[in-house]
């Protein structure tokens, strides 16, 4: 079951839980790549007691750069047909992961994307609430592409995305180059609902509402520094 | 010639010297070395004769020399830092692609270290 598809986890400082998210998403799906980009806590060594593969940064890279490995990696498996991009912090569920790559298989979709706001987000903050449901408007307006929910790191495409995509920026700003893909090269693509659960363990976590305006600064410099 | 100009004539003569005989300076645009060159020879003019720059100043409609001087610093400084900006970006480009084929090497590398492992065990 499932063999033709790979799940890709950016792993960064998630030691406590990464091992329990590993073995209830190897429920389901037997290949799992773990990226660990250059984690300072016990994740490597927790990541090695499961089955996922374990790839590590020699630093950390950003958790664009850590997807583009292990895309790179599963792309080498000339029988990988379907990836997908698993949040390693436990605030994705396995069943909307599944339910995504039916949607994928039965629709013939390139990339199926999970949004919070058509679904659940349980505990949001309200601060990152507006500031995700701010993105998605920006988002909207520059790409073209209409979606829900902008920066959700539950993802499953197909080989055909896979081997197109280029991440280039190596930090969060990748989610906005996953949406200009889909603008630039007419990928046929869809969202589901998915539930993002805010667990005071995720919430810990300095992913602050400053990280958006570095985000948004890279994707501008970008613009202005590209030849 | 009073001694601050003795002290700024020497200081440029031994920057321009270092960066001319630094063997790396031979990767630098040959645009970049002509700027420098030209940038140093007007420096050495004004530290002489003060007044060359006042005279520049009034011919581009700024009142004073050194309004030129700040005005100009800010430019090539705000310049400085943009290309080193780009710069940087580039070299993390490089780094990058660097650390991620290491990633995937060491990867293999443990691959093989397990079915060699498997294999010796076998012949055992």
């Amino acid at each position: 079951m499932q063999q033709d598809v790979y799940v890709i986890m950016p792993v960064f400082n998630e030691a406590p839980v990464i091992r329990s998210v590993v073995s209830a998403v190897s429920q389901v799906f037997p290949n799992i790549i773990c990226v660990n980009d250059g984690s300072t806590d016990a994740s490597a060594a927790e990541i090695e007691k499961t089955d996922a593969v374990l790839i590590n940064h020699p630093f950390n890279l950003g958790q664009g750069a850590a997807l583009k490995t292990g895309i790179d990696y599963a792309l080498r498996d000339a029988n990988a047909a379907y990836f997908i991009t698993f949040d390693s912090d436990g605030q994705h569920q396995v069943a909307d992961a599944v339910s995504m790559l039916a949607v994928a298989r039965e629709g013939d979709y390139d990339i199926v994307l999970g949004s919070r706001f058509l679904g659940k987000a349980e505990n949001i903050p309200s601060v990152r609430a507006a500031v995700l449901k701010a993105a998605v408007v920006f988002s909207n307006l520059t790409t073209g592409v209409r979606l829900t929910d902008a920066h959700n790191g539950l993802r499953v495409f197909n080989r055909r995305f896979a081997e197109r995509i280029e991440i280039t920026m190596p930090g969060m700003a990748h989610a906005t180059e996953f949406i200009h893909w889909i603008a630039k090269s007419e990928f046929k693509y869809t969202e589901v609902p998915v539930t993002v659960v805010y667990t005071q363990y995720s919430q810990a976590k300095p992913q602050s509402v400053f990280n958006s305006i570095n985000i948004g600064f890279d994707l501008l410099m970008r613009r202005i520094s590209k030849r | 010639m009073i001694a601050i100009q003795v002290l700024l004539i020497g200081g440029i003569v031994t920057v321009l010297g270092w960066f001319v005989m630094n063997p790396r300076s031979q990767q630098v645009h040959a645009w970049i070395k002509i700027l420098a060159a030209v940038f140093t020879s007007f420096g050495v003019v004004v530290i002489i004769s003060p007044n060359t720059s006042n005279r520049v100043a009034h011919a581009v409609g700024v009142g004073r020399g050194a309004d030129l001087l700040l005005y100009s610093l800010a430019v090539a400084f705000v310049y400085v830092m943009f290309s080193l900006y780009i710069r940087g970006k580039e070299e993390h480009a490089k780094f990058e692609i660097l650390a991620r084929t290491v990633a995937l090497l060491e990867e293999r590398l443990r691959e093989l270290s397990d079915v060699l492992a498997e294999r010796r065990e076998e012949s055992k």
